[in-house]
């Protein structure tokens, strides 16, 4: 009993954790500052148990509680004065927000094709509820419903393809639904892929992303592309690791297809926007056409690469969207290229911060998104797929382009009269945690090794 | 002495200056002062290094090593041969010149301004000492962030445009050469040495002939966008044309220089097969960029963009002596590249001047510019007679090397060579004399070199003096890491000097 308390504490302290909050919310004294505290101290103990490093756990398990803990507490402490500033902090979304890292942390580590499923909707019903939480917001319900519509698609889709599985096979558990092989759970996995997929904002059924990222608010923004994306990633990793030599050679063409269409669509879409949380969220495309390509070469080290990149692309989009949210002013998000104009100067700190993360996300040295891309391009390589390897690097310049643009906006233009727009103080939660994400982008860049070794020793005693 | 980190206090010492220099942002002067203190301290440093390890008793390379990402098999080793010792030392030097020649172009943020400068000479001193290929790729994409703030920040006109155009041009060829560097890590990691980036493994590494030649394209590419060789060039004149003064002495100085020595210290080396086979490929487009810079520049309204243009021409004559096989020409080559470095340091912070004085570097406003301020005139004409290789002067050492070299292997190539070098001689005296001579074409006063200004362009005359009456120093520092190269690519033919 103490071993299965044990097992899923993180889990357990999770779901607790909402329901901390919601029945705290009923006591009439409680005071709203309570919320954010409660739902960081409860986030941060997952990371706890997976830094203990307990018995029994799966390695990749405690990875990913260890990485969900990590997005979850920076996005509730880029939330807290966020939210209570913009009048929408609340009980609800703390506890939708730790709820939905709790499906999350279900879905990546789920070895069962129901867990899966119910992981993923866990994690979205509670993200729908989340990204709509600011109610006076029209933009924002039409980014739920937007996120929503996908969303149900998705799971039609990835629902069908797990009972294809099942029927297939006979067996609910992955791996060995997987490795019976056979037409039928190829068509179902082909189904469960772009039922993934959707969720990833694979091409050619990523549209929906830019429009969602534009009406979330900025913190929510940022908890649906790292959080939501690193789980679902997960899921797609395991799903390739596991997939039948047969599927392979039937489903791989098709998915390098998909990587490539993935990092054009993102890198090309960026080009022409006006809006930095559209070109974040094209960014956010982008990086997920490298993890695709990563999972493809699963096996050939891919895997520690796509770990990598997920734990550095989540401290930069962290990064970068917290800094958006920081730097808005109290009405709505500050969201136009030219309103960043000069804020360089102005806000240093802040500006520095979003640099740093869109250097990163171009993958320039010496940050982590550097690193990230050599991982990723080797297992490539090693695997075999040099062509796409060249393609996705012809992107990355293009990538690199829209980066520039805004930081060239922050820094090389003298604007800030036209956009007198000041931004509401921060918070110190809020500083610090987008403080982190720019430190933590710079010292995984210089010093990967620790975050390679963890990943290594994951692996070797997985 | 060897236990201090000689080479990590070269890279880092002017990055930590860089983070100091907010300190005292509020106060011009003070900036002005650190950061020239910290220039001379890098030249001091470079200097010391210099005495110490290649003096009376040579005691090169000198070599740190320190594992960095060790389940990559990726090292943080530096290594300091003759050859990263003339361009370390020639990299302190500009970077001093940097500090000293503009007090219009820092007015802005002169914090901001030095302490890119100082990020900039830590990058490039990075890629002249990194014995990594992926330290090296690091420092080489490195080395364009500051000096894209550089350009963006402190230029003129179209600045944003021009230090995107920079960026992007570099970065194309710094990403193939990246994924080149990964592929060549990959087929090494099968061999007897495991997972490896060490500059000396890979050179034995065995890759198969059409992956090498693959991977030789993928890296000169990269290589001739920075050099510039002449169909990707295109970003180099906007580039000068806008960049701030100590933009422009970086840019000509030291990121030219970082794709010459690249060109030799990796490229060569790791595909000595591919470097046989598409060595007539880069002669030719060397010399064809030799003849098409100087047509092109003797068209030019803008000094800044004509001198551009001969860094351009000057640069494929280095290339083509890179890659002729002749030992004598590739020591011809390293000096021409030191040579082209001050000289056009020299030729860009006098462009700066005029710009600085008269508000535009149009010809047309130009003219008779000795009269009114001789020193200037003076050190204008000795710059430019450096860059025509008068005997005497850098730029003679290095091209008669090239010349003499070119002749012995290829003829034809030494014939071209030398009708573009006179050809070269044309849009030069075109610039002395639609600046210096003939009738003053602006009402402006023009006031003469003052103390800061002399003190810079003397110390310039002096190196390009001294290379040019004792080549003899450098060419014996280089001798020893070209001989090697040189022995692995054409093993045929190495004659002495």
């Amino acid at each position: 009993m103490t071993a299965q308390l044990v097992l899923y504490f993180p889990h357990l302290s999770l779901a607790l954790g909402g329901l901390v909050i919601l029945l705290a919310a009923c006591l009439r004294r409680t005071p709203a500052t309570l919320f954010p505290i409660l739902a960081g101290v409860f986030a941060a103990l997952p990371g706890l148990w997976s830094l203990a490093g307990p018995t029994g756990a799966s390695g990749i398990g405690c990875y990913y509680a260890g990485l969900l803990s990590v997005i979850t507490l920076a996005t509730v402490a880029l939330t807290a004065r966020y939210a209570a500033r913009r009048g929408f902090a609340g009980d609800a979304l703390y506890g939708l927000v730790l709820w939905s890292a709790l499906g999350m942390l279900l879905l990546a580590a789920s070895d069962d094709w129901l867990m899966l499923i119910v992981g993923l909707e866990l994690a979205s019903l509670c993200l729908y509820a989340v990204v709509a939480s600011r109610l006076s917001d029209p933009l924002g319900t039409e980014a739920a419903l937007k996120y929503f519509l996908p969303g149900a698609m998705s799971l039609a889709v990835l629902v069908f393809g797990a009972a294809l599985v099942y029927a297939g096979s006979g067996s609910l558990i992955i791996a060995d639904s997987l490795a019976a092989g056979g037409p039928i759970v190829s068509a179902g996995l082909a189904l469960a892929l772009i039922g993934i997929g959707f969720k990833l904002s694979l091409a050619p059924v990523h549209l929906w992303t830019p429009d969602v990222y534009q009406g979330a608010p900025a913190p929510i923004a940022a908890f649906l592309s790292t959080g939501s994306k690193a789980a679902t990633a997960a899921a797609l990793l395991h799903l390739c690791a596991e997939a039948s030599p047969e599927a392979r050679e039937l489903l791989w063409p098709a998915l390098a297809g998909v990587a490539g269409l993935t990092m054009a669509a993102g890198n090309i879409g960026a080009l022409c926007q006006k809006s930095v949380k559209r070109i974040l969220a094209y960014s956010s495309i982008a990086q997920m056409g490298y993890i695709a390509m990563a999972a493809m070469a699963v096996n050939d080290g891919g895997g520690e690469a796509a770990l990598f990149y997920l734990a550095a692309f989540a401290l930069m989009d962290l990064g970068a969207f917290g800094a958006v949210g920081l730097l808005s002013g109290e009405i709505g998000d500050r969201d136009d290229v030219t309103a960043y104009q000069g804020l360089g100067y102005v806000h240093p700190w802040r500006a520095g911060a979003l640099a740093i993360s869109l250097l990163s996300l171009a993958g320039l040295p010496p940050t982590a998104g550097f690193i990230g891309k050599f991982l990723v391009f080797g297992a490539a390589l090693r695997a075999g797929y040099v062509g796409l390897a060249a393609f996705g690097i012809v992107t990355a310049v293009i990538g690199i382009f829209y980066a520039l643009r805004v930081v060239a906006a922050l820094y090389m233009q003298s604007g800030v009269e036209a956009h007198p727009a000041i931004p509401a103080p921060a918070g110190p939660a809020g500083g610090l945690a987008l403080g982190v994400m720019a430190a933590g982008v710079l010292a995984l860049g210089l010093f990967p090794q620790s975050l390679l070794g963890a990943i290594a020793a994951l692996f070797g005693g997985g | 002495m060897r236990q201090l980190p000689w080479l990590s206090l070269l890279i880092f010492w002017p990055l930590v200056a860089a983070c100091c220099l907010p300190l005292s942002r509020g106060d011009a002067t003070a900036c002005r002062r650190f950061a020239l203190l910290a220039a001379l301290g890098e030249l001091a440093l470079a200097g010391l290094i210099a005495v110490l390890f290649a003096g009376p008793q040579p005691d090169l390379p000198v070599i740190e090593d320190l594992a960095w990402i060790p389940s990559l098999g990726i090292r943080y080793s530096l290594s300091l041969d003759g050859l990263s010792l003339i361009f370390v030392v020639l990299t302190a030097l500009i970077g001093v010149c940097c500090m000293v020649a503009s007090r219009h172009d820092d007015a802005k943020r002169p914090a901001l301004y030095y302490a890119l400068i100082l990020a900039a000479l830590s990058t490039v001193q990075g890629i002249f000492l990194a014995s990594d290929l992926f330290l090296f790729a690091l420092f080489w994409e490195a080395q364009l962030i500051p000096v894209f703030f550089l350009i963006g920040i402190f230029g003129h006109g179209d600045r944003m445009r021009v230090a995107i155009k920079f960026f992007l041009f570099s970065a194309t060829g710094g990403l193939l050469m990246f994924l080149a560097v990964i592929a060549l890590g990959i087929l090494a990691a099968n061999g007897p040495t495991g997972p490896t980036f060490a500059l000396t493994d890979l050179t034995h590494a065995a890759v198969p002939v059409t992956v090498g030649r693959w991977l030789f394209a993928a890296f000169v590419l990269s290589f001739a966008i920075k050099i510039p060789l002449v169909p990707v060039h295109m970003w180099l004149p906007d580039a000068h044309t806008e960049a701030p003064t100590a933009g422009s002495l970086i840019l000509a100085g030291l990121l030219l220089k970082t794709g010459g020595y690249a060109l030799i210290r990796f490229a060569l080396p790791l595909f000595p097969e591919a470097a046989h086979t598409f060595a007539p490929l880069l002669t030719a487009l060397g010399i064809i960029g030799l003849f098409y810079a100087s047509a092109v520049a003797l068209a030019q309204e803008d000094v800044k963009r004509l001198i551009a243009y001969s860094s351009i021409g000057h640069m494929g004559l280095a290339v083509a002596a890179i890659v002729s096989g002749s030992r004598l020409a590739l020591g011809g080559a390293v000096v021409l590249m030191v040579s082209h470095a001050l000289t056009s340091g020299g030729l860009f912070s006098l462009a700066g001047m005029i710009g600085e004085r008269l508000g535009s570097r149009r010809f047309e406003i130009l003219g008779g510019l000795w009269n009114k301020a001789p020193r200037f005139g003076a050190a204008f004409l000795f710059c430019i007679l450096a860059s025509a290789a008068l005997p005497g002067l850098s730029g003679f050492v290095g091209e008669a090397m090239i010349v003499f070299g070119l002749f012995k292997t290829h003829i034809w190539v030494g014939v071209l060579a030398v009708a573009g070098m006179a050809v070269t001689l044309v849009y030069l005296l075109r610039l002395a004399r639609d600046t210096l001579f003939g009738p003053a074409r602006s009402p402006l006063p023009f006031a003469d070199l003052n103390a800061r200004e002399t003190a810079l362009l003397c110390a310039l005359a002096v190196c390009i003096l001294l290379l040019g009456l004792f080549p003899g120093p450098v060419l014996s520092l280089a001798a020893g890491p070209l001989d090697s190269i040189a022995g692995l690519v054409w093993p045929a033919a190495t004659p002495g000097l």
